[in-house]
Order: structure tokens, then C-alpha cells, then sequence
């Protein structure tokens, strides 16, 4: 915790929202990489003909909504957390560009094709 | 001269809300920009704030609306099966169902394997990261000018959440071009 600037809000709030998009990023590139892993999962994640969210989307409705619940929750709970406080935003925002930084990776084909089984 | 539904669909997703998220994205960066002490005057501060709340905002909503309605609508219509017993290496049989036109021939299975794999995912990244800024903006208002750390690190996240809808959009375009859904 550092001291709050003067004259400005404490600087909580925004950490929270910039690390839960973070937290976001790798949950949709971890899924995206998941998929290829098993078939098991491939299914699991598809929540258009498990919980009828949307219909022909396949394994990318599961991918997308548990990134956005992600998003929302680790916001949320960030939100509460650090509410009225004054974070190392350096810092904060350092972990949150690695965050995102795997997100954009793991979406990348050339990388989370590695994990799929070879054929 | 005639559109389709799709093809309605598809330029209200590409081109009316990629043109709106343009436009938001370059009215928000040259506000995040000059905002600087030395470059604006308290006055002006003022003027310019609930400029640059709209312009983050606007592109925040667009980037969600976008990516929704591009899985949950257009995607649909590109990964649609053809029918049992349909020739998947006959392009002719194929262009109703854009994903196995693209696999049927060498020359555009990559538009597939690559451009799309990557784009339906990447895009995905835009909402959360302009969410982030659009945050950012509101909460600290006027005061984000004497926040000169969250205003590098809003910028950074700004450039970062376009890149991603950029990556996205031009593979749409190409993609669109090579098995258009129609």
C-alpha cells in the first residue's frame, strides 16, 4: 500500500477493473487452449447445447461466457477488496499487462495448437 | 442491387460498428493524449472531460456489441454443417457454409485455420480491455490529468483493446471476402 496522492481518489477501484481484465484475458486463453486438449472439455464447453446459450456457437459459447463471468466476478470481488485504497499501481498495472499478455498468447493458433493432440 | 439479411447483418457488424469503434477510438486516444498540465488549461480540462467519457464509454459498449453479436449471431451462420452427404471438396456445394468452403481448398484453409481461430478469440480481449479504460475515465474524471500513472497505463490498455479488435476486423474482412456469408 503507498500513500494517496493528493487531492485525487485512491487509485483501488481502477487497479481492481485493470487486473480483472487481466484475470479475464488468460481465462479465455487458457479455455481456448483447454478445447484442444480434450475432448472432454471441448464438450464441457459448449454451453450452447448444455445451457442454451446461443445455438450453432459451439465450444466458443463456453470460452467467451466463463471469460465475462471472470471479468465480473474477479472485479467484483477486487472492487470490494480494494475499495478506498492506494495500491503500487506500477506494480499492479505490471501484473495486469503479463496477465493479458498470456491471454493474447494462448489465442494465438500457432501456440495453443501445441496442445493439441497430435493426429 | 440487392442485400441479403446476412449481408445486412454482417455490414452493421463490420462496417457500422467497426466505423463507430474508429472513430471512439481515435477521438479517446487524442483526448488521453493532450491530457497533460502543460498542454491544458484547468478550463479545458473540464471541456474535454465528458468528451473523453463519451469517446471511451462509446467504444467500451461498441467493442461488447460487436463480439456478441459476432459469436452469438454471424459465427453461427460461418460454422453452419452442410447437409449429410454434401461433397466437402466441392467448393461449388460449399458456399452456403463458409467454414468448409474455406477447408475444401488449400489456398484458403488457412483463412480458416489460422485468420478465424485467431479472430474469434482475440476479439474477445477488446470488451475487457475497453472496459478497463472506460472505468478508469469515469471514476477519475478531472483528476485524471493529475494521475499521470493511470493515465499511461489507460492509453497503454486503450492501444492494447484496438490492436485486439484490429486483429480482429481485418481477418473478418479478408475472411469475408474469401466465403462470404450470404
Amino acid at each position: 500500500m503507498t500513500a494517496p496522492q493528493t487531492g485525487t481518489k485512491p487509485n483501488g477501484p481502477v487497479a481492481a477493473v485493470f487486473v480483472a481484465s487481466g484475470i479475464a484475458s488468460l481465462v479465455l486463453g487458457v479455455f481456448v487452449t483447454l478445447n484442444e486438449v480434450s475432448e472432454e472439455i471441448n464438450g464441457f464447453l459448449r454451453f450452447d447445447a448444455n445451457y442454451g446459450l446461443g445455438s450453432g456457437v459451439g465450444p466458443l459459447s463456453g470460452k467467451v461466457a466463463l471469460a465475462t463471468i471472470a471479468f465480473v466476478v474477479s472485479w467484483f470481488v477486487l472492487h470490494v477488496l480494494w475499495r478506498g485504497k492506494e495500491l503500487n499501481f506500477g506494480a499492479v498495472f505490471i501484473v495486469s499487462l503479463i496477465l493479458v499478455g498470456l491471454g493474447f498468447a494462448l489465442t494465438f493458433p500457432p501456440i495453443f495448437l501445441l496442445f493439441a493432440p497430435a493426429e | 442491387m440487392e442485400v441479403t439479411e446476412r449481408e445486412l447483418y454482417t455490414i452493421l457488424h463490420g462496417l457500422v460498428l467497426g466505423t463507430l469503434f474508429l472513430l471512439a477510438f481515435g477521438g479517446g486516444m487524442a483526448g488521453l493524449w493532450s491530457l497533460r498540465s502543460q498542454l491544458v488549461t484547468e478550463e479545458g480540462v473540464k471541456e474535454r472531460t465528458p468528451r473523453l467519457l463519451i469517446g471511451t464509454a462509446v467504444m467500451a459498449i461498441v467493442a461488447w456489441l460487436t463480439v456478441i453479436s459476432g459469436t452469438f449471431i454471424a459465427y453461427p451462420w460461418y460454422r453452419a454443417t452442410p447437409p449429410e452427404g454434401t461433397n466437402l471438396e466441392d467448393p461449388a456445394a460449399l458456399a452456403d457454409f463458409p467454414r468448409y468452403l474455406l477447408l475444401a481448398q488449400e489456398k484458403t484453409a488457412g483463412w480458416h485455420e489460422f485468420g478465424m481461430e485467431w479472430k474469434e478469440h482475440v476479439a474477445w480481449i477488446a470488451p475487457f480491455l475497453a472496459t478497463a479504460v472506460a472505468f478508469a475515465v469515469a471514476y477519475y474524471g478531472v483528476q485524471l490529468i493529475r494521475r499521470g500513472d493511470i493515465r499511461r497505463a489507460v492509453m497503454i490498455f486503450f492501444v492494447l483493446a484496438f490492436a485486439a479488435a484490429g486483429v480482429a476486423g481485418l481477418f473478418g474482412a479478408f475472411i469475408t471476402k474469401a466465403a462470404p456469408v450470404a
